[in-house]
């Protein structure tokens, strides 16, 4: 093998100019394939760490109206989620493992002595942090103890932090306004995507006239498999709903759902198509640098028959005749592909770093696994763009290849 | 016996077929240095290739020390070629972008033979020849003389049972040709048998037997 490797070294070195130009097409096709795959992969991280923000066997329940009559009672009428809505669907169901309940009071100004934003305040239980999947960068979640107590604590947006002091760090501890009051901020979270201002539900209960209505239900669902599966669910929890409150209980628009799990399985196979389209325009590039190896395979074939006669009168069989063009044609894609990843990997990370704070292009890069399989394609690439030169090559017979000069 | 045909025909096809080899019937025994002689188009080309078994042919029956050359696959008749013959050809017939002792070990690389052990195996053949100091040149680098000795030495490193030389002296001038034609009836001396194709008197008058072909037909 290492001698093959050699006479190939050899036959590439003695034609140095063809060497170069037949490899810059295919570096030049996997150059555009790594670029491609990066951005896509930015594109893709970017709608993965937005919609991964929310668990996603979780379906998302609020009061809406009516949108037809049903039992006397006319259309356009406002549900009203209560907290007890949460009980009779945990009762209901058996797939539901859990439902969390929370308060929102819109239209709130958030200030310090510094600076102010409007935004609504976010009643929760502490289960909400698993739920938005709330990384924490400094201090706590909203606990038991804020509940219990009604505590007037927030957990705000590393962003509005800034905003508020200056240096998100110094939030921790110190006081806002909002509605009136003075709230102390016990924890900053950061996620480019979500600002809520997070309160106790106790709290927030307390603040919205301390009664049963609830602003939304987030209820867990287990063993969800198929999008199927997702709509079960979705219409055994408006049965519920549907029985409670009176309405039709094929009537979507009286209790409105989010439901994530369809949607996470519609973003998966919108990223699924993403990715098989990204692959197949990226090959359709590299196809032009085949086609030119291939090509320029042809051509080296054609110069080379009288050679390719006497290694065939000294004793090469038409398999070794073969295997030395289809391991030239691999030895130039992968030897210029290689150069075309690795530029490639230079520019993405280049991209990366200038645009780091782009939110629609996250980490755009390739790893290890793309890197391999872009290797897989060089080397299909290369034995499919030598493959027809050499079965060329072995047809032609010695002695026809010896008179051709 | 090394070489015997019985009644081999050749015939190429086309609008008019053209019958190169009639009823050719041809012993040549081991250690004989023999030339086929004859004009241009007389066939003896036809017949050192047949020979050669770089071409085939259409009837009659050819046995190369005892194999019956007949029919066989390209991998079959690669490695019969490399094994039993050593060929000669006019015009050398050297890889240019290899060195004399590449050239000379090339036919050893396609029986997997370690390259260190080729290249010494080559060596001695350049040696042989009166080439050593030429052996790390290039085909351009070497006078015709010197590129037909190394084509010897290559057609001899796989010890072959015969050597088919087709018109080996024809891009040599005189003296060189001398030169050449003695290698051969030293190697002859030595005991390899040896055909040439010529169409030189000069170069027939030095072999053992001459093989007079005209149309097709040794007479």
């Amino acid at each position: 093998m290492f001698d093959l490797i050699r006479e190939i070294g050899q036959t590439l070195k003695n034609n140095k100019l063809r060497t170069f130009l037949t490899g810059f097409a295919v570096a030049w096709g996997i150059f555009m394939l790594i670029i491609l795959l990066g951005m896509a992969r930015g594109v893709t991280n970017s709608f993965e760490s937005n919609t991964n923000s929310i668990r996603s066997n979780t379906i998302t329940v609020w009061g809406g109206n009516t949108s037809k009559p049903y039992k006397g009672y006319p259309e356009g009428r406002t549900i009203n989620m209560r907290k007890d809505d949460r009980e009779a669907i945990l009762d209901d169901n058996e797939n539901v493992s859990d439902a969390i309940t929370s308060q929102y009071i819109s239209n709130a100004v958030v200030s310090t002595s510094k600076d102010y934003f409007s935004a609504g305040l976010y009643g929760v239980y502490p289960k909400m942090q698993d739920m938005h999947r709330i990384t924490m960068w400094k201090g706590r979640y909203i606990n038991d103890n804020d509940l219990m107590q009604k505590r007037k604590t927030m957990v705000i947006n590393k962003k509005n932090a800034e905003l508020l002091f200056g240096d998100a760090e110094k939030a921790i501890g110190n006081t806002v306004n909002a509605l009136g009051l003075s709230w102390t901020i016990t924890g900053v979270y950061d996620d480019e995507w979500r600002d809520y201002n997070y309160i106790p539900y106790t709290t927030a209960k307390m603040l919205s006239g301390n009664n049963d209505r609830i602003y939304e239900l987030q209820v867990v669902v287990e063993g969800l498999k198929t999008e199927k599966d997702g709509e079960e669910a979705e219409d055994a929890i408006r049965n519920t709903l549907s029985r409670k409150h009176e309405f039709a209980p094929d009537d979507k628009s009286a209790t409105p759902m989010w439901n994530r799990f369809t949607s996470y399985l519609k973003n998966q196979e919108a990223f699924k198509i993403l990715h098989i389209a990204i692959w197949l325009i990226g090959i359709f590039t590299l196809l032009s640098g085949i086609v030119g190896v291939s090509n320029i395979m042809f051509v080296s074939v054609r110069e080379r028959t009288h050679e390719i006669g006497i290694r065939r009168a000294i004793g090469a069989k038409p398999r070794s005749i073969l295997t030395q063009i289809v391991l030239e044609s691999i030895s130039i894609t992968t030897l210029f592909g290689y150069i075309g990843i690795f530029f490639g990997m230079v520019v993405m990370q280049i991209i990366s770093v200038v645009f780091a704070d782009v939110e629609f292009l996250k980490d755009p890069t390739v790893d290890i696994s793309i890197a391999l399989k872009v290797t897989l394609v060089l080397i299909l690439a290369g034995s499919l763009a030598g493959l027809f030169p050499a079965m060329k090559a072995t047809k032609v017979k010695p002695v026809e290849a010896l008179r051709d000069e | 016996m090394i070489i015997k045909l019985n009644n081999v025909n050749k015939t190429y096809p086309g609008a008019v077929p053209l019958h190169v080899l009639k009823d050719i019937n041809l012993e040549i025994e081991r250690g004989e240095l023999v030339s086929i002689m004859g004009a241009s188009g007389s066939g003896k080309s036809t017949l050192l290739n047949i020979l050669g078994i770089l071409d085939n042919y259409d009837t009659g029956d050819y046995y190369l020390d005892n194999v019956l050359i007949k029919n066989l696959s390209e991998n079959r008749a690669a490695e019969l070629r490399n094994h039993m013959i050593g060929f000669v050809f006019q015009s050398f017939n050297l890889i240019s972008y290899k060195n004399a002792v590449e050239n000379v070990a090339l036919p050893l690389f396609y029986q997997g033979v370690s390259r260190r052990k080729r290249n010494a195996l080559a060596m001695e053949q350049l040696e042989r020849m009166g080439l050593a100091d030429r052996a790390h040149h290039l085909p351009g680098e070497l006078s015709g003389g010197q590129k037909q000795r190394v084509a010897i030495a290559r057609s001899l490193i796989t010890k072959p049972s015969i050597i088919l030389a087709d018109e080996p002296t024809g891009a040599l001038d005189s003296n060189t040709s001398k030169d050449v034609i003695e290698v051969f009836r030293q190697l002859n001396a030595d005991g390899m048998t040896i055909i040439i194709v010529t169409h030189d008197p000069s170069v027939g008058e030095k072999t053992n037997r001459i093989i007079r072909i005209t149309d097709g037909r040794i007479l």
